[in-house]
């Protein structure tokens, strides 16, 4: 009883403390959106003068790996305080975001009934690790975004760490509609991946992820136990990071999307020679690198330093 | 009526049409493609026959077929998307056994359509010695749905499964290109864990949208040997811009995102029902074309195409892809037919063969038994 006391006393100081972190005039709200059927969670940061018959700029913030909108909230408040509508988001799965279902008993269904509506026995997955999915929802985000009243539509961007990093070039490759761009300490993989498509040599890491999508294909129905589902997520995460190349996308950027990079000067995890700084150069619209003290885990004044420079970013090529 | 067949999926890029294009073939790459000319004047007669004609889809009469004396069939579940069951018929050949090594071939199905249309193919393979597995996508026949939820879900990242009893909608004929990708990647694994299997000589057919279908997963997959694509022309262009979102995609994407859902257009050929008009949007963004570079040469790819197919002339955009490619790729016209006479009479006869000539080749002749009375 008085750990849960002191929890809650804990959570409501937490809270509070939050709270008084926003910039003056700041607002938040709750808000759900949809990505493939699944309802997500999104929580906006309104600036001052932000008004539903006006037209803000607005950016969209993903979440690291395996990281809810919790982790980034402060640098949407950030960039509220700069004069931007922003909106942190969590991923099917995570979060407040709705997980993946899956029936798990059998439903008759019939093409010719497009809709049908049941009862049923369910199973949903939850902290299912899939970039191509990640991306999809930070794209029906902005989707969100752009009809949000007083958003100015043609005015979006999209800021992500770490493998979020990752997601912005594949978004930014990929979707016409954004405009700016900031990838944090970003996890670009992929510079050295062979393009070419090879067959594993038998016995090595890429033939154990076949044999894996083997039994998948196979056995792979949604799993029961939550044990059984830790180990289909861990996996499944497997196979998709294997395929996952950001860097492929790099090119396919357009000329009038400008892109930021910052990265740690003490980065151990990533290497910014393959990654922030090796997309640069392949860039052909403005793009700037900028370096923030400490490491990959970029935290306190580093984290300031960080949003202060996405935000202006923003300001400057929205 | 929907708006982009899905072989003009890949690009647009004009190209001279150059008959049969040989690319960076040899002559000892190719298979004989004689039977086209040795069938020129029944296909003239095909084309001329009222009875044959065939506009806006396939008819009933031609997905019927007879199983071939000692083909059997079975049915099996195999699952993507971690956990969403699909429906593949199997077909074994006489003569099978779960002890052999046999070669597989998976068979799609075309835009909005079914694999009962496409059995046929499947089953004339089998009679060549070849195990084949016929697909429904997931949302379409006897595959699973994309399920939503219709009530709020409380469920937290406490667990990594929760299992409830729980209010749902589902829904079906959610076209995607992207999802088909996968679909047929899973049948592959499927097959290549299946006993009196050869997990190394599997080969992939697909014919009007999933003939640019199989080109994209032939870009994403290795494993598949030999590729069969029919009706379809993907081109070979790299990607380098994103694809453009016209206001009105952009305004259903606004709405998709806002309500879960957009808006409906009638979609398919041979079998009608509506799809998310997003579909078309999303399709165009698998752009098979720009895998062309990324196809190991260890895969041989055959296209098999229709000279008259009304549904845009994929003979320019094949040859470039043919030419592109490093490795083998052959291209076959059949003359004076359209895109859904493919199916039918001496055109089916002719691109069926064409198709067991190109596995057999490429994945290697299975053993025939003869079938009973021959």
């Amino acid at each position: 009883m008085k750990t849960t006391l002191g929890i809650a006393f804990l959570l409501a100081f937490l809270a509070t403390a939050s709270a008084a972190t926003l910039p003056d005039g700041v607002t938040t709200r709750d808000v759900w959106f949809y990505s493939e059927g699944v309802k997500c969670y999104g929580k906006l940061f309104l600036p001052k003068d932000f008004a539903a018959d006006g037209k803000s700029r607005a950016v969209i913030l993903a979440p690291g790996w395996g990281e809810t909108a919790a982790s980034t909230e402060k640098y949407a408040a950030n960039f509220a305080g700069k004069g931007l509508a922003a909106m942190a988001i969590d991923y099917r799965g995570w979060g407040k975001s709705g997980g993946y279902v899956y029936l798990a008993e059998n439903v008759r269904y019939d093409d010719r009934l497009r809709f049908s509506q049941h009862t049923a026995k369910v199973r949903i997955r939850r902290k299912r690790l899939i970039p191509d999915d990640q991306v999809s929802d930070i794209r029906n985000a902005i989707s969100f975004l752009q009809g949000e009243p007083g958003v100015d539509r043609l005015h979006i961007g999209v800021w992500g760490a770490d493998m979020a990093g990752g997601h912005v070039m594949v978004i930014a490759g990929l979707d016409p509609r954004v405009k700016a761009v900031v990838a944090q300490v970003p996890i670009i993989e992929g510079k050295n991946a062979e393009r070419k498509l090879s067959l594993p040599k038998p016995g090595s890491k890429q033939a154990d992820i076949q044999q894996v999508e083997v039994n998948l294909a196979r056995t792979g129905e949604a799993p029961a136990t939550p044990v059984a589902a830790v180990a289909m997520n861990a996996e499944e995460t497997k196979i998709a990071l294997a395929e996952y190349h950001p860097f492929w996308f790099v090119s396919q950027i357009p000329e009038k999307t400008a892109v930021l990079f910052v990265v740690a000067a003490n980065d151990t995890k990533v290497k910014n020679e393959d990654n922030a700084i090796a997309a640069a150069k392949v860039l052909k619209g403005p793009n700037s690198v900028t370096t923030v003290p400490g490491a990959h885990a970029v935290a306190g004044k580093a984290s300031d330093q960080a949003a202060d420079a996405a935000g202006e970013w923003f300001v400057k090529y929205l | 009526m929907f708006g982009l067949p899905g072989l003009r999926l890949g690009s647009a890029s004009v190209f001279v049409a150059a008959g049969i294009a040989l690319g960076s073939l040899t002559a000892t790459a190719q298979i004989d493609a004689s039977i086209v000319e040795k069938n020129r004047a029944d296909l003239e007669k095909q084309s001329k026959d009222p009875v044959m004609k065939r506009e806006g889809g396939t008819q009933p009469l031609d997905w019927g077929y007879q199983l071939p004396d000692g083909v059997t069939t079975h049915q099996v579940t195999f699952y993507v998307g971690g956990g969403t069951p699909l429906y593949g018929k199997m077909f074994f050949p006489r003569g099978f056994t779960k002890t052999g090594k046999r070669p597989a071939i998976v068979c799609g199905h075309g835009i909005n359509a079914l694999s009962i249309g496409i059995e046929k193919y499947a089953a004339r393979f089998a009679d060549r010695g070849f195990v084949a597995m016929a697909i429904d996508y997931e949302s379409y026949g006897f595959s699973g749905s994309e399920v939503s939820l219709m009530e709020d879900d409380k469920t937290t990242d406490a667990r990594a499964v929760w299992e409830k009893t729980a209010r749902v909608q589902l829904k079906r004929t959610d076209l995607n290109n992207f999802k088909e990708v996968e679909d047929y990647r899973a049948a592959v694994s499927f097959l290549q864990g299946e006993p009196g299997i050869d997990p190394d000589r599997i080969g992939i057919w697909g014919s009007s949208n999933a003939g640019s279908v199989v080109i994209a997963v032939a870009g994403h997959d290795a494993r598949v040997k030999a590729v069969v694509s029919q009706i379809a022309g993907t081109g070979a262009a790299p990607a380098t811009t994103p694809v453009n979102i016209t206001p009105a995609f952009l305004d259903d994407m606004i709405k998709r995102a806002r309500t879960g859902q957009g808006a409906e257009v009638d979609g398919g050929f041979s079998f009608r029902s509506k799809v998310d008009m997003y579909s078309s949007q999303r399709n165009r963004e698998v752009r098979p074309g720009a895998t062309v570079d990324r196809i190991p040469e260890t895969t041989k790819i055959l296209s098999v195409l229709a000279e008259k197919d009304e549904l845009g002339n994929p003979v320019p955009a094949a040859n470039a892809a043919a030419k592109a490619f490093k490795g083998t790729w052959q291209v076959v016209v059949l003359p004076y037919m359209t895109h859904f006479e493919m199916y039918s009479g001496t055109a089916f006869e002719v691109d069926s063969t064409l198709a067991g000539d190109w596995f057999e080749k490429y994945l290697g002749a299975p053993p025939v038994m003869k079938a009973k009375g021959e």
